[in-house]
């Protein structure tokens, strides 16, 4: 685990992790994942997870966006234990994940699913469908795009969908796993773009778990992970 | 409204899993409202049945007593010392025969107490007596006497009447309280031939047998005129307003070597007619048959026992036509049975192809469900919203399938039920031909043993609604069912597992 660029920048701690450990439930007493993992993350800043194959990115992920509560240790989000937050209004309005697969849902617009995501946060938005097309254009995707279904969208569109569904609701930190694994080196670096203006000009917590060198460069933190770190 | 708007958005992009999940439940609410329309009308109709048909007591002999009696006097055995003596069983016999006699000689007070009763909606009786005449000749082919029971033995309105006794009298003067207690003619076993029954219940007026009038060469409008032959001078003159004749069955012959019917001496009139004659001669041995229309069959037992409590003789018991009503409506209860099987098999299979289905529908919406889990949707919500798109398109499949189910259930009720119908629209007209009148002039909807035609039309109004409403609890029931698989696949998915199998 390294530090990759400190900043003097002062910013305020969105999220703590103290020694936190986890192991698959029927793997051996010994056999952890991720083992006595500590880290801060801290607001208007990105940070990069990288490592190897099985060395737990995936599941460091799961463990900060609540989706994974097996663990060991403290996940602490602005002062208060995971354990103690309704895990479901944290994902739907504290944190927004963006996935490598974009998960989007292939039935709705583009439009659609980002009101949806406005929808479940129970957001006071006045007009909800002009947000979105802002949200859309602000990561460059053209309005007229709204109205189409996510699956008439090329990969780095849909990617640009996500990352506008993830940002609908004004969350804290936005957590992208692999964001840019499916897409090519120009809609890479233009996704990456908006998650550092996202960071550095929003606020923003952007912690993005890569194989990429290219990302590794390019955020403000990188945190290494070594497979079976014990 | 959020949920309502997801789960629109949802039925709206995905026509084809919708529709096939519609499809199933309008053949399943098709099949409930044809079942349920075929049980509602059989159920109405014997309901009607059972309005038309009422519930009509008659009190007659107890033989279960009788045999009870005789037995104890039975002959002894061989064992002499264990056997009454001839003697002794003489006297038994004839204290049975005394008590009998007695107790069958029902008053009209005893009827007029019996009758008050609250389980009883209104009574009525005939009274016979025996009379001679001197100007009419008897049809008898070759004894003087006559044996007489209050009319006709095989009457199913008079079976049971206290007392059938051997009469020396020429003739059977019959008297009816009202026009239902003529159940000769109701059940058909009397039909006028000439004139008609007179309604006036007051009048000195009569029907005669035809083979008396032939015999006698009496026609509508002449005068007969008859005496007590204890007291030739108390004596009644009556004017013949009809002739009936009696089915000419070999079976309805008091003897089967007669060459009159049992009725050629009868002479029909009403108790107005019986009474003048009583209250001339105190002494006139009168035979009241009675009977009584109760309020409800579930009143039976207890009109028994009340009637037992008021004093009716061990000789005698309540007996009902409660058999004869529920087997004319057997056939209708069992096409109400043929429904709900039906209904109950359609339910069954419906309901486990349409948790299946869902299963099915729900297993391939993983990737959403684990993509709205990740987002953030609460499980409540989740598992709200897919109910919610499972109601609306089973709400429209109900109504399609209602629409439908009712234009097929009306023809299907109606055939299943039309013999019924028909049957019994036959049987009103054949009542009314057997008292000498049309249909339309007389009053037998509510003559003992006939139905009103009239009550059936409402046949045709199969899908009400009750069955509206019992569909919809059904649809509902269903879809809370189908909705259990959503709700359980909603509750063990991992949003992890279901985005990593994804990948």
């Amino acid at each position: 685990m390294k530090k990759n660029k400190i900043e003097d920048k002062k910013s305020e701690n969105v999220l703590t992790l103290s020694n936190v450990s986890y192991r698959y439930y029927d793997a051996e007493p010994d056999e952890y994942v991720l083992k006595d993992i500590s880290l801060t993350f801290d607001e208007g800043k990105t940070y990069a997870i990288r490592g190897r194959s099985g060395s737990g990115k995936t599941t460091l992920l799961s463990l900060i966006s609540g989706l994974e509560t097996t663990y060991e240790g403290d996940i602490i989000y602005r002062g208060t234990n995971l354990r103690k937050i309704d895990l479901d209004e944290y994902r739907s309005r504290d944190i927004g994940i963006v996935f490598q697969s974009y998960n989007l849902l292939p039935h709705l617009t583009a439009v659609e699913n980002i009101i949806l995501s406005m929808d479940i946060s129970k957001i006071n938005v006045e007009d909800k469908r002009k947000k979105a097309l802002d949200l859309m254009e602000s990561v460059g995707l053209k309005r007229e795009q709204g109205d189409r279904r996510v699956l008439k969208l090329s990969g780095g569109e849909q990617q640009r969908v996500a990352i506008a569904r993830s940002l609908s609701y004004n969350p804290n930190m936005i957590i992208a796993d692999e964001p840019t694994g499916n897409l090519d080196k120009e809609t890479e670096d233009e996704i990456l773009q908006i998650l550092t203006r996202l960071a550095h000009d929003e606020n923003k917590c952007v912690i993005i778990v890569t194989h990429s060198k290219n990302v590794a460069e390019i955020v403000d933190v990188c945190y290494e992970l070594k497979k079976n770190d014990k | 409204m959020t949920i309502l708007k997801n789960a629109w958005l949802s039925i709206t992009r995905n026509k084809g899993r919708n529709v096939q999940i519609g499809i199933i439940i309008m053949v399943i609410a098709i099949g409930t409202s044809v079942a349920l329309a075929i049980r509602n009308s059989a159920k109405s109709l014997i309901d009607s049945y059972e309005d038309q048909y009422e519930i009509e007591a008659t009190i007659g002999v107890n033989r279960d007593t009788m045999k009870e009696n005789m037995k104890d006097m039975a002959p002894p055995s061989t064992d002499s010392s264990s056997g009454s003596t001839s003697t002794e069983r003489s006297e038994k016999m004839d204290d049975m025969r005394s008590a009998f006699s007695e107790a069958s000689n029902l008053t009209v007070d005893e009827i007029n107490s019996y009758g008050d009763s609250d389980y009883v909606k209104s009574y009525y009786y005939s009274l016979s007596v025996g009379l001679d005449s001197s100007s009419l000749t008897k049809a008898s082919s070759s004894s003087s006497s006559t044996t007489n029971a209050g009319g006709n033995n095989n009457s199913k309105g008079m079976t049971g009447g206290p007392g059938t006794e051997t009469s020396t009298t020429d003739f059977t003067l019959v008297g009816y309280s009202s026009i239902s207690a003529m159940s000769d003619f109701v059940s058909g076993n009397y039909t006028i031939t000439d004139g008609s029954v007179s309604d006036d219940l007051t009048s000195n007026t009569c029907v005669i047998n035809e083979e008396l009038a032939t015999l006698n060469n009496l026609s509508v409008g002449d005068t007969i005129t008859l005496y007590d032959s204890d007291s030739t001078t108390n004596t009644i003159t009556l004017t013949i307003t009809g002739i009936f004749s009696e089915n000419d069955s070999s079976e309805s012959s008091s003897s089967g070597m007669s060459m009159f019917t049992s009725s050629a001496n009868t002479i029909i009139t009403n108790t107005n007619v019986i009474n003048t004659l009583t209250n001339k001669d105190s002494s006139l041995k009168v035979t009241t048959t009675p009977t009584f229309i109760l309020t409800s069959k579930d009143d039976i037992d207890a009109f028994t026992s009340e009637v037992e409590s008021k004093g009716l003789s061990s000789y005698l018991t309540v007996s009902t036509n409660l058999d004869q009503i529920e087997s004319s409506t057997e056939t209708i209860s069992n096409v109400s049975g043929f429904a709900l099987t039906f209904l109950i098999v359609i339910l069954i299979i419906g309901g486990i192809v349409l948790f299946v289905i869902n299963m099915i529908n729900i297993r391939e919406r993983k990737y959403e469900i684990g993509v709205l889990r990740t987002i953030g949707m609460k499980k409540s919500t989740l598992t709200l919203q897919f109910i919610c798109e499972l109601s609306i398109v089973s709400i429209v499949a109900l109504i399609v399938g209602a629409i439908i189910g009712a234009s097929v259930s009306i023809p299907v009720s109606n055939a299943l039920l039309a013999n019924e119908i028909s049957s019994q629209s036959n049987k009103t007209s054949e009542v009314a031909s057997n008292f000498g009148m049309d249909k339309q002039n007389g009053n037998f909807d509510h003559v003992n043993g006939v139905a009103n035609t009239q009550a059936f039309d409402s046949i045709n109004a199969v899908v009400d609604i009750k069955v509206l409403a019992e569909l919809l609890l059904i649809g509902l029931l269903l879809t809370i069912i189908s909705s259990i698989a959503a709700l359980v696949s909603i509750q063990r998915f991992s949003p992890l597992t279901i985005l990593k199998e994804r990948s």
